[in-house]
């Protein structure tokens, strides 16, 4: 008993720690991404950590048509709930802290709170604005959800094909211990569906994360920043660390389904230098994820209409899903790859 | 123990409590940091009046966002669908039975025809 309360509590402390400083790294890079290709210098990496320490300086208003006790609960629930998809991530090849206790279907559903806690934060502004922007934060998540477990669910029924047991399980997805991942059990067809699966979840991505071309609920032009238009201070601090772990979570998720090889064994290394290898390889692989599937998309796109998003989500790309799936379930019925 | 044991199906897991105990560690140390910012700003003026671009604020009902225009946007995308999916809300109980009935049938022809193959 003591050691799994250890566990939890060492395990939450250290994945909030490590989690908040991957998280603004990554959106220091990504804002350095965005410059390079946009043919500007841009902020320094650090710019993220001075951001929320300039915010944490600033008035925390909370405006008088709020409802008090959500309006300031919505920012800790988004942070901590995002902190908590890290804890059954696979991280650079290593079996998750929660691996046992919880699978990609949980972590679906936990990706909903950080986005949800955001809705209920802009409708407790009591801002037209910040309703406005809730409202299509709920209409953003209904059209993204379906292509996102489309994929998921996808390459676990794959696995489950290939005879593994726990397929849902995102360790047996990154293929921590059995050194299996999902490419080395599908044939030519369900290659091609575990790309166009790729390709759907990195287009998941900038949605799930509320960015452009899918950041409507926020559209600083036409709503001003609408559900987080009357946060300021620490709170919207909280919201930006929130945004920034989520932003690892999701390039995490991204690597451990279809890109969790590690390196080391690769170059044939071993012990701490195989470890650090392993980790700074993994890092890079989350870097060039958010880059195609945020940075690259961002600056290269302008905004979605909350109708146009819809519409890309529940009909391209879901349709785009389902291709990937039929291939993958048309690979099995031709014995393609692994079948059981 | 047993309170804390994992539901494991063999296709996946999920522990309840467990997540509960990291999500409530995750909102103490959120709230931790959330202490170390500024908690002042100035109640009952101009600062605390809702942002719209400097406009004077409308009558609050003429603001609010209807429960009906909620999901607005994913009924304007899926107006097609819609177009035809509200009509066949009669309001007549017989009527939605019939759909039920028919709808378990297809469903039972599916599972039933998935078996047999």
């Amino acid at each position: 008993m003591i050691d799994v309360i250890l566990a939890v509590v060492g395990g939450t402390i250290a994945v909030t720690i490590i989690g908040i400083i991957v998280g603004l790294v990554l959106l220091g890079i990504d804002r350095k991404f965005a410059a390079h290709m946009q043919a500007r210098v841009g902020p320094p990496l650090r710019q993220p950590f001075i951001d929320v320490a300039k915010l944490m300086c600033k008035d925390s208003i909370v405006p008088e048509n709020a409802v008090v006790s959500v309006f300031n609960a919505a920012p800790l629930i988004a942070l901590a709930s995002a902190v908590t998809l890290l804890l059954y991530i696979p991280i650079a090849g290593f079996y998750p802290l929660f691996g046992g206790l919880g699978d990609a279907i949980l972590v679906m559903y936990i990706l909903t709170v950080p986005a949800l806690a955001m809705v209920a934060g802009g409708f407790a502004s009591g801002s037209p604005y910040a309703t406005v922007g809730a409202q299509r934060e709920m209409v953003t998540m209904i059209a993204y959800e379906f292509p996102l477990a489309v994929a998921i669910v996808a390459v676990a029924w794959r696995f489950s094909m290939a005879g593994f047991s726990d397929p849902f399980s995102l360790a047996t997805m990154a293929g921590v211990g059995s050194g299996v991942v999902v490419w080395d059990i599908v044939g030519p067809l369900g290659i091609i569906g575990c790309l166009i699966l790729l390709l759907v979840l990195a287009w998941v991505t900038p949605a799930e994360l509320s960015r452009v071309p899918c950041d409507t609920p926020e559209a600083e032009t036409e709503l001003c920043g609408g559900l987080v238009a009357e946060y300021s201070g620490r709170n919207l601090a909280l919201f930006y660390l929130a945004g920034g772990v989520k932003t690892f979570a999701m390039t995490a998720l991204g690597v451990a389904i279809f890109l969790p090889w590690n390196i080391s064994w690769f170059i044939g290394i071993t012990g701490w230098t195989a470890l650090i290898a392993d980790v700074v390889f993994f890092l890079l692989k989350v870097i060039v994820v958010m880059f195609f599937s945020v940075s690259l998309i961002r600056v290269s796109m302008a905004r979605f209409r909350i109708n146009h998003l819809v519409s890309l989500y529940w009909g391209y790309i879901a349709i785009a899903a389902l291709v990937g799936l039929m291939m993958i379930i048309l690979d099995v019925f031709m014995k393609g790859g692994v079948v059981l | 123990m047993a309170v804390i044991e994992t539901l494991n199906t063999g296709f996946g897991s999920w522990n309840p409590l467990i997540w509960l105990a990291a999500f409530i560690i995750a909102i103490i140390l959120a709230w931790f940091i959330w202490l170390r910012g500024e908690s002042d700003y100035r109640k009952g003026t101009e600062q605390t009046k809702p942002f719209i671009s400097g406009n004077a604020e409308p009558e609050k009902g003429e603001v609010h966002v209807r429960g009906g225009n909620m999901y607005w946007g994913f009924t304007n995308a899926l107006e097609d669908y819609y177009e035809r999916l509200v009509p066949l809300h009669s309001g007549i109980l017989t009527d939605y039975i019939l759909w039920f009935l028919g709808v378990m049938a297809i469903v039972m022809i599916l599972v039933l025809g998935g078996g047999l193959i």
